[in-house]
């Protein structure tokens, strides 16, 4: 988009297509957006975001798809739902990055940062296997994948001591019960 | 009729001039409506329909009319003019000239109301957006009649409409550092209107920020643009240019900070709201004050008194919506007859 500066963008339709996507798929109305930036002001990781929240959402009016989905701030939105809870107007802005992800995902768009995409696989094998996350089990396992054992030592050790990390793994009570869903649910998206 | 009752001189047969002769005629006091149009209603009887209601103008001015007639202390002078007024004994000496027959006569007034209502500032000061050059960039009002016309029947359906606010209002360098007030609701309105007529045409307006300050007045700007789907562009147009025959709209979508473009039929400027250019000279020989602008300025702490038995309501005050008109109407009776009482 930065680019393009100098060429106007022409506003054809007085919304988007993916304006129109998004209200039919998931039933969020961004015409409601009353572009008071409370989302982005009080984002949690607003401050790394390349575009933040009230520009996402003002992206999806302008139907700039691929700005959206080459995007950094896709990526490393934590999914907190700040954005959400603060919206005047109920806007579920997670949702629609939720929705944008899962699109990027299909359309096999990669992520701009490293190990992002394999941050999330080891998350959800995770989650798969024990029914739960894990922080220090889900490190260890991405620290061996990535080489960088390293890397954030010093945070882990202060997050530990501050009672944040538990060494010991979590477990639900019947993760058999989840892995026949997960599989149910496999099958299902196969047919 | 007795002359001994008091008589008031209302000038202006708008909404505020109507409320407040008629106010003064229900409370038992003489009133003399002067109105330099054939009809009464003033700007209100050239609109299709008001915020935040939806509401037919013309039902409103006929019912004033209606009352007006009805009240036999009301005397109603319309394509007449004032012109020439002062101060003599203890109240006003007033030249009234018909326009028609150009007869003149003088009448004495215990005190004056001014309700001479506002005008639209000449958008053609601005050379880029080419009012006056391009047939279909036109303002506001004129905006109106076209859209009474469309109601009877349209010859041809607008693709795209393109609405300027703030054209001349928040312009210093032009001379109108003030916010009209009253644009952002009555684009809105327009805008909403033109979606009824048509719901397949494009439907832009573009602004700095819509200022919705009254009851009702911010739910009806997001019911336009959620539910009749008006598309709103943050950004004050650059520049309109011609394009195979219709016009170009050159602006920034400020809210990315990417410069955008529009194609329409139709632009309509939403200009700056000014006092009628003969006001000022009209305050000064009643003795009332006014602003730099040529705006009637209230004496301080009071809401409609401009001087010694003048009173004002309206648009020649500032820039006002119809609600706000009838209410200072109302309010400036009030004063003349509690003036009266006292005296």
């Amino acid at each position: 988009m930065d680019t393009e500066i100098y060429t106007p963008l022409r506003l054809d339709e007085i919304d988007s297509a993916l304006q129109r996507e998004l209200k039919e798929k998931i039933d969020i109305d961004i015409e409601t957006c009353l572009e008071c930036g409370k989302c982005s002001g009080g984002c949690s990781n607003g401050h790394i975001f390349d575009y933040t929240p009230r520009k996402i959402v003002q992206l999806v009016k302008l139907g700039d798809e691929e700005t959206l989905a080459g995007m950094d701030a896709l990526w490393i939105c934590l999914s907190c739902q700040l954005c959400l809870d603060r919206c005047p107007s109920g806007i579920d802005i997670p949702r629609i990055l939720d929705y944008l992800r899962e699109k990027a995902v299909t359309r096999g768009v990669k992520a701009s940062r490293p190990d992002v995409h394999l941050f999330m696989e080891l998350m959800l094998e995770e989650a798969r296997d024990k029914g739960r996350v894990s922080e220090v089990p889900l490190m260890i396992r991405f620290k061996r994948k990535t080489g960088q054992y390293l890397k954030d030592a010093g945070l882990g050790f202060k997050m530990f001591l501050k009672g944040k990390l538990s060494p010991f793994p979590s477990r639900m009570q019947k993760p058999e019960g989840l892995k026949k869903l997960l599989s149910e649910r496999k099958s299902e998206k196969k047919d | 009729m007795d002359d001994r009752v008091k008589k008031v001189l209302v000038i202006g047969g708008g909404p505020a001039g109507m409320e407040a002769a008629l106010k003064i005629g229900q409370a038992g006091f003489r009133a003399v409506l002067v109105e330099r149009e054939p009809d009464l209603g003033g700007t209100l009887r050239k609109l299709v329909s008001s915020f935040p209601r939806w509401e037919n103008p013309a039902d409103l001015v006929g019912v004033k009319v209606q009352m007006l007639e009805g009240n036999r202390n009301i005397e109603r002078l319309t394509s007449t003019a004032v012109l020439t007024a002062e101060r003599f004994e203890r109240g006003f000496r007033v030249t009234l000239k018909h326009l028609n027959n150009g007869g003149s006569r003088e009448i004495r007034a215990d005190a004056v109301i001014l309700a001479t209502g506002f005008d639209l500032m000449d958008a053609s000061v601005y050379g880029e957006y080419g009012y006056g050059i391009y047939p279909n960039v036109i303002n506001s009002l004129e905006f109106e009649d076209r859209l009474r016309g469309w109601k009877e029947g349209a010859e041809s359906i607008p693709k795209g409409i393109a609405f300027f606010k703030c054209v001349g209002s928040r312009d210093r360098s032009k001379g109108f550092p003030y916010c009209s007030k009253i644009c952002c609701m009555y684009t809105a309105k327009q805008a909403g209107l033109v979606k009824d007529l048509f719901p397949g045409a494009k439907v832009y307006v573009f602004y700095m920020d819509y200022r919705a300050a009254g009851k009702g007045y911010e739910e009806f700007v997001r019911d336009v643009i959620e539910k009749k789907h008006v598309r709103y562009v943050r950004g004050r147009p650059a520049k309109v240019l011609p394009e195979k025959g219709r016009l170009l709209v050159r602006a920034e979508d400020t809210l990315m900070g990417i410069p955008v473009e529009v194609v329409v039929d139709t632009v309509v400027l939403a200009s700056a709201v000014v006092p009628r250019a003969d006001t000022r000279a009209l305050a000064k020989m009643l003795g009332a004050l006014t602003d730099e602008y040529g705006f009637i300025e209230p004496l301080p702490y009071t809401a409609v008194r401009s001087g010694e038995r003048v009173f004002f309501a309206g648009g020649c005050g500032f820039a006002c919506e119809t609600q706000g008109a009838l209410q200072q109407g109302a309010a400036a009776a009030a004063e003349v007859i509690a003036f009266f009482n006292k005296s």
